[in-house]
Order: C-alpha cells, then sequence, then structure tokens
C-alpha cells in the first residue's frame, strides 16, 4: 500500500458540495495514479461534472480534500488548475468559435517575440502548434477558423490543447460524443500515448465499451454519491450498469402497452433554412411513440424546431390528419394542437422565479378567461390537476418552480403543455438532467399519453432511452434522415452505425 | 474585407454549382448583407450627379480629413463592441479632453487666470490620463458587477458631463466658448502635412494613421488584443483557458477612454473653439461607423480596417449630403436609421451563420 | 442537478447584444428593406427641401431677415443694424465675437447664426 501511495498523481477525499435544496455530492472520493486511465462513471446527474468543477475551483467545494502529488490544494480557478497540470478536455467546447486554431490553443499564454517586447508571435504560435500537431497526429491547419470546422476537429484541437499544458493529470468529460469511430481510435492512441508518459487520465464517459477498452480503474458514481472504485479487468458491463443505476436493468423502463393507431402526422421533405436539415420525411401513428436518435449535431432538436416552426423552414410540408398544416410559428402550432418541450429547460422551459400555477397555465390563458379576467378557481384546478396527473412532488402551487428538483420542474412543464391539448407532444430530452427515479415517471407519463392516442415524438441522446420507450426509432445524420428501426428488434450497435452514414 | 475578396472564386463556384432557387437565395443574402454598402454607392452616384464638385480633389480631401479626425474614437469605440458591448459615453469624454486641452492651450487664460500656455505633451499627457480614469470606470463596473454596458457608460456619460459643465465655470469663464488657443498648439495639430493641389492636408492624418497602426498592432499583435477578441467571442472559454477577463474588460476601456482623448485633443484645435457641447454624439456617429465596417456587436468580429472603412463611408455620405445642403436636423433622423439598418444587416449575417 | 448539455455551444454563439434575437431572416429582410425605404425617402425629402437658413443675431440692434442659401453660396450682405450708443463692427460667426464673417469668401456649409458685434459710441 505504501508503494502505491507514491504513484498516486491526485486524490479527492470526501467531497461534498451541497446546492439549495440539493446534495450535489455527498462524500465523493477519487484516487488518481500516475500512468493510468481513471474512468468516472454515472448516469447524468450522478454528480461527476460537479466533481470536476470542484477540482478546477468552478464550484468551491463545502468539505473534503484533494491532494496532488500528496500536497493538498485549493484551485480557486482553471487558470490556476492549469498552472498546477492539471486541464481538462470540455464536454461542452469551450472555444472562441471566431478566432482561429492557434489563437484557441494558445488562449491564456501566448509566446511573445522575445522576452520584454510585449508583442506576439505569429511564427512561434505555429511551430508550437504545429509540433503539439505533429505529435499526436493532428492534420489541421493552425490558421483555420474554428467556426468553419468540424466539431470533431475542434475536439481534435481542444485536446491538443490540454495535452500542450504538459498537464500531469488531463480529464476527459465525454469526448467521444461527437467523434467518428476512426476519431475515436485516434483519440485513444493519443491517450496511451499520455499514459505511457506517466499522466494520470480522468474519463468520463456514457459508453461503456469504451470504457471498458481504454481505463485501468473505475470509479462509479450514484445520485452525488461514491459508489465503487474497482480495476476495469474485474468489471462487466452489467455490473457497472447495476452498479450505476443501483438496481436491476429490466426494471429502468416501464411496460410498454400502448396501442399503435393509423398515422396522424406525416411530414414530407423538410428543409430547414438556416441548419443543415435536409430531405426528412417520416410518419407518425397515433398512440405511438417515435423515438429520433442520432449523433450530437446529427439535427435531431432542428427537426423538431422545424415542425414547431420556431426555426425558419426552407421547404417541406407537414401533414395532420391528412390535412396539410402550415406551423409558421409557435403560436400557429400550438393552435395546431402540436408541443414542444424544449431540451434547454433552465433556458427556454421554466420561468424560474414564478410560481407553479403560474408556469402551469401560462401556454393556455385563454382557457381560464371568466369574462375579460382570469379566472382564478379555473387556474388553481388546472393546476390541481397537472400536479396530481403529474405526480409533482411540491409543497404547495405557490411554491417557486425553481426550488423543485429538475424531474419535478420537468413534469410542471409537461403538465403545462397537456393543458394546451395537444395531438402532437415533441419532446426534446425530456430527461435530461433529471435523477434515475424521476424519470422512470416521466417515461411513463410519456406511454400513458400514447395510451391516450395521443403521437409522441422523442429526441434523446441516451439510447437505451429510446430502445425501451419508443415503437419506432427515426436515426438522424448529419441533417439528414440516415433510416428508421423498430425499437423491439434492432440495438445500438445497428443504431450507430445509421449515426455515423453521413456524418 | 480582405476575407471577402479570398473568398470569392469559391463563392462564384458555388453558385454554379446550386439549383437556381439556392442561387437566387444566396444572391438574394449577398445583396441584402451588403445593403449598406449598395445603398451608399448609389448615393455617392446620385450626388456626383446633382453636384460633380463633391468629388472633387478639394471635397475628397476634406473627406478624408474628416475620416483621420473621426477615426481614434471610432477604434475606441470599436474595441469595446469587439467585446460585446458599447460605449455611448464616448462622445462626452471627447468633449472633457476637448475642454482640458483647450484648458491648457488657450493664450489668455480665463479657466486657470495667470496659467501659461503649457507644453504640447503636457496636454497629450493630461487627455490621455482624463480619458484612461473614465475608461477604468466603465470598464471596472461592467466586469465586475456585470453591468450592461449601455447602463455603465450612460451613467458615467452623463457624470463627465457634469465635470465638463463644472470645468467650464472655473475661473472668470463663467462656461463660455473657449477659443484663442495657443499657436504651437493649433500649429501642431492642423500645421500643413502636405499639400494636395491646393488644399492643404493637416498634421491630424498623420497622428490619425499612426494611431490606427498602433490600434491594429495592440488588437493583432499583442496578448492583450489577442485576448480580446477571445473575450468577445466566448468570455467562457477565455476564462477557462486562464485569461484574466475582468483585466481584459477594463484595459479594452482603458484603451478606448485614451483613444477618445485623443479625439478630443485633436478635436479642439481642429474646431478652434470648444464648449460644453463638444464631442455630443459623436459616440453614435462611431458606433455606426463601426456597424457598417462589419465590427459586430456579436463580439469578437471586427478588424480596424474595417473601423477605417465604416468612417469613411459615413463621412461620404454626409458630406454628400452637406453638398445637397439637406437640412442637418433632418441628418440626425438618417443617422439613427442608419445605425438601426446596420444593426439589422449585422444581424441577418449572424442569423445565416447559424 | 446542473448537467452540461452537449450542444450548448450551440448555444454559446448565441451571444452579444443578439443574445436572445429570435426572428425569423424573412422578417428582417422586410424590416431591412423598409428601413433603406425609409432613409431613402427622408434623403430624398430632404434633397427636396434643401438649402440652409443663416439668420442673423442683431445682439440688440434691430432686427435682420434671415436667409435661405444653399451649400457653397455667399451669404448677401444685408442692411447693416443699428443700435442706440453703438457703432456696428460686422458679422461674426460665433457668439463671442472672435471670427468674423467674411461675406466676401467664406462660403455656406451649414445652417448657422452670425452674430452682430458693436462697439461703444464715442
Amino acid at each position: 500500500m505504501e508503494k502505491n501511495q507514491e504513484s498516486v498523481l491526485l486524490r479527492m477525499e470526501g467531497i461534498v458540495k451541497e446546492f439549495p435544496g440539493v446534495k450535489a455530492l455527498d462524500g465523493v472520493n477519487l484516487t488518481v495514479r500516475a500512468g493510468t486511465v481513471h474512468a468516472l462513471m454515472g448516469e447524468n446527474g450522478a454528480g461527476k461534472s460537479t466533481l470536476m468543477k470542484c477540482l478546477f475551483g468552478v464550484y468551491k467545494k463545502d468539505a473534503g480534500k484533494i491532494f496532488l502529488n500528496g500536497q493538498e490544494v485549493n484551485f480557486k480557478n482553471s487558470k490556476e488548475a492549469l498552472e498546477n497540470g492539471v486541464a481538462m478536455v470540455h464536454q461542452e467546447l469551450n472555444q472562441a468559435l471566431k478566432r482561429n486554431v492557434m489563437d484557441n490553443m494558445w488562449l491564456g499564454r501566448f509566446p511573445m517575440v522575445a522576452k520584454g517586447i510585449p508583442l506576439t508571435s505569429e511564427k512561434k504560435m505555429y511551430d508550437a502548434t504545429m509540433e503539439v500537431f505533429d505529435q499526436l497526429g493532428i492534420k489541421v491547419n493552425p490558421r483555420t477558423v474554428m467556426s468553419t470546422m468540424p466539431v470533431s476537429q475542434r475536439q481534435m484541437v481542444e485536446i491538443a490543447k490540454a495535452v500542450s499544458y504538459n498537464s500531469k493529470i488531463i480529464v476527459f468529460d465525454e469526448p467521444t460524443s461527437s467523434l467518428t469511430e476512426v476519431e475515436v481510435e485516434h483519440l485513444f492512441r493519443i491517450i496511451n500515448m499520455l499514459r505511457d508518459r506517466g499522466c494520470g487520465i480522468i474519463y468520463i464517459s456514457h459508453k461503456m465499451e469504451e470504457i471498458l477498452r481504454i481505463s485501468d480503474d473505475i470509479t462509479i458514481m450514484r445520485d452525488g454519491q461514491w459508489i465503487a472504485t474497482k480495476p476495469a479487468k474485474d468489471l462487466t458491463m452489467d455490473e457497472i450498469i447495476r452498479l450505476m443505476v443501483g438496481r436491476e436493468l429490466t426494471n429502468r423502463y416501464p411496460h410498454k402497452d400502448n396501442v399503435v393507431g393509423e398515422e396522424l402526422l406525416r411530414v414530407e421533405g423538410l428543409t430547414a433554412m438556416y441548419s443543415h436539415i435536409r430531405d426528412v420525411s417520416f410518419t407518425a401513428r397515433k398512440g405511438e411513440v417515435l423515438g429520433i436518435a442520432g449523433l450530437d449535431a446529427s439535427g435531431r432538436t432542428e427537426v423538431l424546431e422545424n415542425i414547431f416552426g420556431v426555426a425558419t423552414r426552407k421547404s417541406g410540408k407537414i401533414f395532420l390528419n391528412g390535412k396539410q398544416v402550415r406551423n409558421r410559428n409557435a403560436k400557429e402550432s400550438i393552435n395546431n394542437g402540436f408541443a414542444l418541450l424544449t431540451e434547454e429547460r433552465r433556458a427556454n422551459g421554466i420561468f424560474g422565479i414564478l410560481n407553479i400555477r403560474e408556469n402551469t397555465v401560462i401556454s393556455s390563458l385563454k382557457s381560464y378567461l371568466n369574462g375579460p379576467l382570469l379566472s382564478n378557481k379555473k387556474m388553481s384546478d388546472a393546476t390541481e390537476w397537472s400536479i396530481e396527473a403529474m405526480h409533482i412532488k411540491t409543497p404547495s402551487q405557490y411554491t417557486q418552480i425553481r426550488s423543485l428538483s429538475g424531474g419535478n420542474q420537468q413534469k410542471v412543464i409537461l403538465g403545462r403543455w397537456l393543458k394546451t391539448e395537444p395531438t402532437v407532444l415533441l419532446l426534446d430530452e425530456p430527461t435530461r438532467g433529471i435523477d434515475v427515479g424521476a424519470k422512470y415517471e416521466i417515461y411513463q407519463l410519456i406511454l400513458n399519453l400514447a395510451k391516450q392516442g395521443k403521437t409522441v415524438i422523442m429526441v434523446s441522446s441516451e439510447m437505451p432511452e429510446l430502445l425501451g420507450v419508443c415503437d419506432r426509432i427515426l436515426v438522424m445524420s448529419g441533417g439528414r434522415l440516415a433510416g428508421e428501426v423498430d425499437a423491439r428488434n434492432t440495438s445500438q450497435e445497428e443504431i450507430m452505425t445509421l449515426a455515423a452514414k453521413f456524418a | 474585407m480582405t476575407k471577402l475578396k479570398a473568398n470569392k472564386p469559391s463563392k462564384i463556384d458555388e453558385l454554379k454549382a446550386m439549383t437556381p432557387k439556392d442561387r437566387k437565395r444566396a444572391i438574394g443574402d449577398l445583396l441584402m448583407n451588403n445593403a449598406m454598402f449598395i445603398i451608399i454607392a448609389i448615393a455617392v452616384v446620385g450626388i456626383y450627379i446633382a453636384e460633380p464638385t463633391f468629388l472633387s480633389l478639394p471635397s475628397i480631401v476634406n473627406i478624408i480629413n474628416l475620416t483621420a479626425a473621426k477615426l481614434p474614437i471610432a477604434l475606441g469605440v470599436g474595441g469595446c463592441i469587439i467585446l460585446a458591448g458599447t460605449d455611448i459615453s464616448a462622445g462626452r469624454v471627447v468633449g472633457l479632453s476637448a475642454c482640458i486641452a483647450a484648458g491648457l492651450q488657450l493664450t489668455t487664460n480665463k479657466l486657470f487666470p495667470g496659467l501659461q500656455v503649457m507644453p504640447v505633451p503636457v496636454a497629450i499627457l493630461a487627455v490621455l490620463a482624463v480619458g484612461a480614469c473614465v475608461g477604468f470606470v466603465n470598464g471596472f463596473f461592467m466586469a465586475k458587477f456585470k453591468l450592461h454596458p449601455f447602463i455603465v457608460t450612460l451613467s458615467t456619460q452623463l457624470i463627465v458631463y457634469g465635470i465638463i459643465l463644472i470645468f467650464m465655470q472655473l475661473g472668470t469663464n463663467s462656461g463660455q466658448t473657449l477659443s484663442g488657443m495657443s499657436e504651437g498648439y493649433r500649429n501642431f495639430v492642423t500645421g500643413e502635412l502636405f499639400k494636395v493641389g491646393n488644399t492643404t492636408v493637416p498634421r491630424y492624418v498623420l497622428y490619425s494613421a499612426i494611431i490606427a497602426v498602433v490600434v491594429w498592432v495592440i488588437w493583432n499583435k499583442t496578448t492583450f488584443g489577442k485576448n480580446m477578441y477571445a473575450v468577445g467571442s466566448n468570455e467562457d472559454a477565455a476564462n477557462v483557458s486562464g485569461v484574466n477577463v475582468t483585466k481584459t474588460i477594463i484595459m479594452v476601456f482603458i484603451l478606448a477612454g485614451m483613444l477618445y482623448g485623443l479625439t478630443g485633443f485633436m478635436d479642439a484645435a481642429r474646431i478652434a473653439s470648444v464648449n460644453a457641447n463638444t464631442g455630443l454624439n459623436y459616440e453614435s456617429d462611431a458606433i455606426a461607423a463601426c456597424v457598417i465596417g462589419g465590427i459586430s456587436f456579436v463580439g469578437g468580429i471586427g478588424k480596424v480596417s474595417g473601423a477605417i472603412i465604416g468612417v469613411l463611408l459615413l463621412q461620404v455620405i454626409f458630406v454628400g449630403l452637406n453638398y445637397l445642403s439637406v437640412d442637418p436636423n433632418l441628418l440626425y433622423i438618417v443617422k439613427g436609421m442608419i445605425i438601426l439598418v446596420a444593426c439589422s444587416i449585422d444581424m441577418r449575417k449572424y442569423l445565416v451563420r447559424k | 442537478m446542473e448537467e452540461q448539455n452537449p450542444n450548448k455551444e450551440v448555444q454559446k454563439s448565441f451571444r452579444g447584444l443578439y443574445r436572445n434575437v429570435k426572428i425569423s431572416v424573412k422578417t428582417l429582410d422586410k424590416i431591412i428593406i423598409g428601413g433603406i425605404a425609409a432613409i431613402v425617402v427622408l434623403v430624398l425629402f430632404g434633397v427636396a427641401n434643401n438649402g440652409y437658413t443663416v439668420t442673423f443675431d442683431s445682439n440688440g440692434g434691430t432686427d435682420v431677415p434671415s436667409q435661405e442659401l444653399m451649400y457653397g453660396d455667399l451669404v448677401a450682405q444685408p442692411e447693416p443694424p443699428s443700435r442706440e450708443g453703438y457703432e456696428f463692427a460686422g458679422w461674426y460667426s460665433d457668439e463671442n465675437c472672435i471670427y468674423p464673417w467674411d461675406m466676401e469668401t467664406n462660403q455656406v456649409s451649414r445652417s448657422m447664426t452670425l452674430y452682430a458685434a458693436w462697439v461703444p459710441e464715442e
């Protein structure tokens, strides 16, 4: 044990972080040894990102200690972390998109022409960038403007940047989510190279195969708690899932008993004006849950936005019950019986400081009119119905929505849309950032809606969720429809292959 | 602008490869995105036909002189816009610096009775210091308290105006227009650089050119400049990469303030009489020029050359309308509408980029 | 719980003053064209009603009628005003009567006011 202690690069002990109303981290431990890849696993909302934010000083931890090379550290910001050899490849690409590659690489530490001369040297910057790129086998012109490059290349630049700091600890947060298979292989070669150099790698990912392939140790978190740390070779996929979910996989999705009826919605040749969506055609039937899968930036969200009319269509027709609908803007779409649950719940879903009742009635105010005035009773009845039907856990109707948990917020919004009496529900990542238990309830609600004869179209980046809840799954790739699969007899592999078709 | 040219061949190829409908749309985009330039070009031709002297040599030199006079303030505001902010205190800071420069250079000084004419460098240092102070206040409140730049600079604009009014009351001046500045100062700024035909090109054109070069170097060749673009483009990214965002924002506003100071310094000598309303509405000209020149409110986009082109075009159009004897009161309305339209076009480019 | 959104970088570009812009390009086009049309109409109106007004502030003397002039015109020498106890000393372009206005050479380039200067009679 003593011997092992020496090669420990980073040790996080008993980290606690509380947000108002939620204990995001509760005594989490993480030990990263030099020359190993340490996978950090857990469901969305398990606290992986929060843990990393505590490491980098984005959040201030409430308790616990962090040791780097045996020394206790307490980074105040990411600059300090970088200076001490702790770098991160961010999941949300944090880049100045209007600047070129090398400006982004050396941001915060531009090389100077010479000591004492306050001018940056383009040449040094270019050479240094090329050096790192050659080392990593990245073929990108350092003078390319970021926004003109595909996401996968930007990702590679981000990785090169982290490497260029000569960091001892490098955190990869979902690095493969936008990479193709070839690029993933490339990334793994880079990671192996870093490992051989003696770096400690923290690898955060949802993808089991990757984790089992690349990592030496695995730490599993669930609901903000540390569950286990084990060598990767002692773990199987099922075991990991069991640890992550905390219950058997079979119970993760409710029993599907919705009956699919006749065609309700038909979309023909949907092409967007300002995104890459091209020629998307599909149908959806009454009582059906239709999934849309695809990689990030494959255009999943944009399809929903175009149908709902919040993004401008270039061409394409939408038929509801055989009749063409125009859906030129959200208001028209709502009148036509559509509802869109947006992906960015906090940004464009909830009215944080308003209470549950106000959040519930906002989209259907007309139905609570009593003469020219809104009837308090009608609104309160509607909210009561919503709270009951959705099983919303709240002290009262008058609670500010922002004090509820993510799952309950989502239920309130779902309730809001149900009050507009939609026939087609478009759900964009309905379970993102919601804890596992609440996810189950959302699935249950989705299936209940289908059983009432509504059509549900849901976009999700979690493939098991689509497989578990949907009847059919459309797979998007590079803005086009790559294929359609029957959820009952398909596999993640088939969907992944389709998703990479035009990427 | 250079970039646009570089992309041109590929754009034509792209056009050829498109379906007629797409081609029509692409050409439409091109026309709309450059609507401002097209309109100005048409206006120039129109004005030239109505008043041929408009494009005579003296008139062109005059336009260039005016452009040089307004360039520093536009560069200052441009930096703020690159940060995805703006600065509406610019005009008043120009006014205050003009008052101070004039106050130090009066031959018979009513503000500071008995004060000798100060050496020109003292006046320059004074305006730089004053501009930097106001810039610091602007930058500090924007960076530290994340206040909206409009609110911050609106407040400082008021404060600076108050200071101007009090300054003009000093000594026995009691708010009167300051005029009668020392010959040395006036000559330093408006003295003859060289002659084109019979028209004098004053020295401040050279100063303005030097300022433009210095600003270009700062924007493109220094850490500070690169950080400025990065913060404007994505503040979080800059922060994560270890850029001191607060310091960068404050520095941008300080630099802007110093540029306003220099504008004021040149203006006092150029106009030769300074009152409390000197510099009024300069910021609107500067903002309009920047937006026309492609310095976008999106943040992180903009070049020195853009600011120069913007100021030049704006001067062309207003000198032209002046030649047609258009009521100056009407020109305020035109100016305001140009800003709105230029912003709409800027916004359109950015929407399409999505 | 804060979970990050991988698509957030798309949102990130929605920065600056246009952070929350939700407008279709078609509408925007109409606004731009409308705006340009309005500017053109205004300018044409301005050109049709062009001319500068030169007003005379006689500083306590008798009134002098204002003149409507075009760009580059010379101001026509008006009838000199008179004032009890003072002698008229010419027209100046500033209130403090420091910069004299030379009617022979100075061309009009804007609407302006000329100020009368007076010297007390002996």
